[in-house]
């Protein structure tokens, strides 16, 4: 069984507040000086379902990422995690993609790699949190697609996949090849082990694979099909002010505060 | 199996000098850091001081992340209404030279150097924590982490103060908080302008600058300000068996710090970007330590080498110049296959003979003068309040300079007290 797993670097979710910055201008985060970026936690997740199906019942694994040069680390994690390939989809101009791009990069790439039966995504990137990637590569792949999964088995040449709904669980069987997006219902993933990481750092060059590879020229790719555009990046202004309400005793102390929280119009 | 040449524990200065010296002579290295990256857990005031750095490559001085260079050192001493200053400028116009001090944040610092020793060919594990020294035979083969064995022909503890591996290995005991300092420090943003305002600097010009005194309760150690591009890093660093018997808190030392008027004026308005705290061992280096046994070094922080003197806080330096002296033995033993404490002894007679070991001997006594108590507290109040009368004119008939000086020794300290200080501080210079 070849098993595919689209992964993602993002800026670390626990950056502290005070680092986190924004180009309002271009609508872009800049990426913070001396922190440097993470492995998406629910592509994360994701590996490690494919390392568990590999466990059980046998499989090659390749992680494969889409990105600027500088995401070659998000690669090299999830070969220490376990992942037998890794592909780098590197192209100075896949810099800043949206999702519609993304996804159609990763379909022709994953086209090139031609043998897969099961595709996972996390459900959606800890940055932006759209989950469209995964949806639009499975459409455009032509795959049955679940999403939301909690858990994913193989018996007889069927995945059995767990979907997660608001108060339960949908189980779904579908057939070989498919696209599954993983939930963090999964649990927590593996961390890699030490001589994972120090295999991972010897291992062999990652294969890189340009646009040109790839038969991909972004200018082709009709912009205005994309569906999705960021008209305006922002951080909200979310000053706090304290205020001590006084009071001679309990009572009347709570109802000045009643009083002031319906003239403020908050009740 | 995989056998290194030398597994080397920490992605510190030291770490990586020594990677990078052996990487560059073709040596199979393993350069194992428990951050998430080099850097990510490490501080210090601080400055670099002198040409280590160069004589890893000449090209490292321009490329190695710098922040700023000092051009100014400022020493205050703070009581209760006043400070008092010293203040040297090196006087060429643009200082890019770091025998003055080089100016660094670790986070960008560490991890420039680790991939520096990973480009010229270690491998650098990351986020790998080492447990321990693996041993067979009585003879340690490598190290553990985890349930995974890592072997290799010698291994280098480049860990830090609390070298784990260096006591495992027999060479260091338990650390003592009485040769032990703690530092804690915030950076503190500000934007760059305001910055070359505030301190009076442009360009790539930086301020080392130290204070004495009512800063640390009188407890031994100081407060310090660094200036980076655009954040300041503020800090206090004291004496730790002062602060365990006293029951102080470092950190509160530092509120205070950040208190003091002049302090306060000088960051306010920034936001504090980062909080860390870190031991310094400062008890110094005697030549009856042994940093060496069979098929293991230990180097910088793990070895003890930091002068903490109280005019000096430098460690940085000595950790590269360490790890460069334990690459040459290990590259040396590595031609002969002998990897016995007999072999890499040298690595401790390189040391002798370069300026780490002779720095130790030059400051020795400085240390025992710094324990004088009235360093922190009495002395810094005596000058700040002598140094105030001096200047004040109240409208009433000045009093000599010799008569002020008796009103303020007066209830403090006896001229003869005072007399034996001095020529005990003259002495250790
Ligand atoms: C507040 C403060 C101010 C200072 N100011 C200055 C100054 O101005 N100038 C100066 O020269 N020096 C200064 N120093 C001292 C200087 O920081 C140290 O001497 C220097 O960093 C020592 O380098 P090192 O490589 O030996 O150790 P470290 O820098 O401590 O590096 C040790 C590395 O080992 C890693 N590690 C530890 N244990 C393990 C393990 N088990 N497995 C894997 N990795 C591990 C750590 O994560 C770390 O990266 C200051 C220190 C402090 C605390």
């Amino acid at each position: 069984m070849n098993i595919i797993v689209c992964i993602k670097q993002i800026m670390d979710p626990e950056i502290p507040t005070g680092k986190f910055k924004i180009d309002p201008e271009a609508n872009r985060v800049i990426p913070s000086e001396g922190i440097p970026p993470v492995i998406n936690p629910f592509d994360a997740q994701a590996i490690e379902v494919a390392l568990r199906l590999k466990e059980a019942n046998g499989a090659n694994v390749t992680a494969i990422t889409v990105g600027g040069q500088d995401v070659e680390d998000v690669v090299r994690y999830a070969i220490s995690m376990g992942v037998d390939e890794g592909i780098l989809v590197s192209d100075e101009a896949f810099k800043a993609l949206n999702s519609f791009v993304t996804a159609f990069i990763l379909s022709r790439a994953i086209s090139r790699i031609g043998q897969y039966d099961l595709i996972l995504c996390g459900r959606q990137a800890a940055d932006r949190d759209a989950g469209h990637v995964g949806l639009m590569l499975g459409e455009m792949l032509n795959l049955p697609i679940i999403t939301m999964a909690k858990a994913v088995t193989l018996s007889s040449d069927k995945f059995r996949v767990e979907h997660v709904i608001t108060e339960g669980y949908q189980v779904y069987e579908v057939g070989m090849p498919a696209l599954i997006t993983i939930s963090d219902e999964i649990g927590p993933p593996r961390r890699p082990s030490g001589w994972g990481v120090i295999a991972a750092a010897m291992g062999k060059e990652i294969p890189t694979w340009s646009a040109q590879d790839i038969g991909v020229n972004l200018s082709d790719v009709d912009i205005k099909s994309v569906r999705s555009e960021t008209i305006r990046l922002f951080i909200p202004d979310s000053r706090r002010k304290g205020e001590v309400i006084q009071g001679n005793n309990v009572a009347e102390a709570s109802a000045n505060l009643m009083a002031r929280l319906r003239a403020d119009g908050i009740i | 199996m995989v056998e290194f040449d030398a597994i080397i524990v920490g992605a510190g200065p030291a770490g990586c000098a020594c990677a990078y010296t052996l990487a560059k002579q073709q040596l199979k290295v393993l350069l194992i850091e428990r951050g998430k990256f080099a850097g990510s857990k490490n501080m210090w005031g601080g400055a670099l001081y002198g040409p280590v750095l160069g004589d890893l490559s000449p090209e490292f001085l321009k490329e190695a992340p710098i922040e700023r260079y000092v051009k100014r050192r400022i020493l205050s001493l703070l009581s209760e209404e006043s400070y008092f200053s010293l203040e040297s400028a090196v006087n060429n116009e643009s200082p890019d030279v770091p025998q003055d001090g080089a100016i660094i944040l670790r986070a960008k610092f560490d991890r420039w150097f680790a991939e520096k020793a990973r480009k010229a060919g270690a491998i650098l594990a990351n986020g790998v924590q080492v447990e321990d020294l693996l041993w067979k035979d009585g003879s340690i083969v490598g190290v553990k982490v985890g349930k995974d064995e890592i072997h290799g022909s010698v291994v280098v503890a480049c860990d830090g103060v609390n070298s784990i591996l260096a006591q495992k290995a027999g060479l260091k005991a338990e650390l003592n908080p009485v040769g032990v300092k703690q530092g804690v420090k915030e950076v503190i943003k500000l934007p760059l302008e305001t910055i070359e305002q505030r301190f009076n600097i442009q360009g790539n010009e930086g301020i080392a600058w130290e204070f004495l005194g009512k800063c640390t309760r009188g407890l031994p150690g100081g407060g310090f300000i660094y200036t980076n591009k655009d954040s300041l890093s503020v800090g206090v660093v004291v004496q730790l068996n002062a602060l365990l018997e006293n029951k102080v808190k470092a950190n509160d030392l530092l509120e205070d710090f950040k208190r003091q008027p002049v302090v306060a004026r000088l960051i306010d308005g920034g936001t504090l970007v980062e909080y860390s705290s870190h031991l310094i061992p400062t008890y110094g280096v005697s030549s009856t330590s042994r940093l060496f046994s069979d098929r293991f070094l230990i180097t910088g922080d793990a070895a003890g080498l930091v002068l903490g003197t109280g005019l000096i806080l430098e460690g940085a330096n000595f950790a590269i110049a360490s790890g460069i002296a334990a690459a040459k033995a290990i590259v040396r033993a590595k031609e002969t296959g002998d990897f016995s404490a007999k072999a890499l002894s040298h690595y401790q007679r390189l040391l002798e003979d370069n300026f780490v070991l002779k720095d130790f001997k030059t400051f020795k006594k400085m240390t025992h003068v710094l324990e004088n108590p009235r360093l922190y507290s009495t002395y810094p109040d005596l000058v700040c309040s002598l140094w105030h009368k001096i200047h004040t004119n109240d409208g009433n008939p000045r009093k000599s300079v010799r008569q002020l000086l008796k009103e303020e020794l007066k209830g403090r300290v006896s001229w003869w007290q005072l007399a034996r200080d001095l020529i005990h501080m003259g002495g250790s210079l």
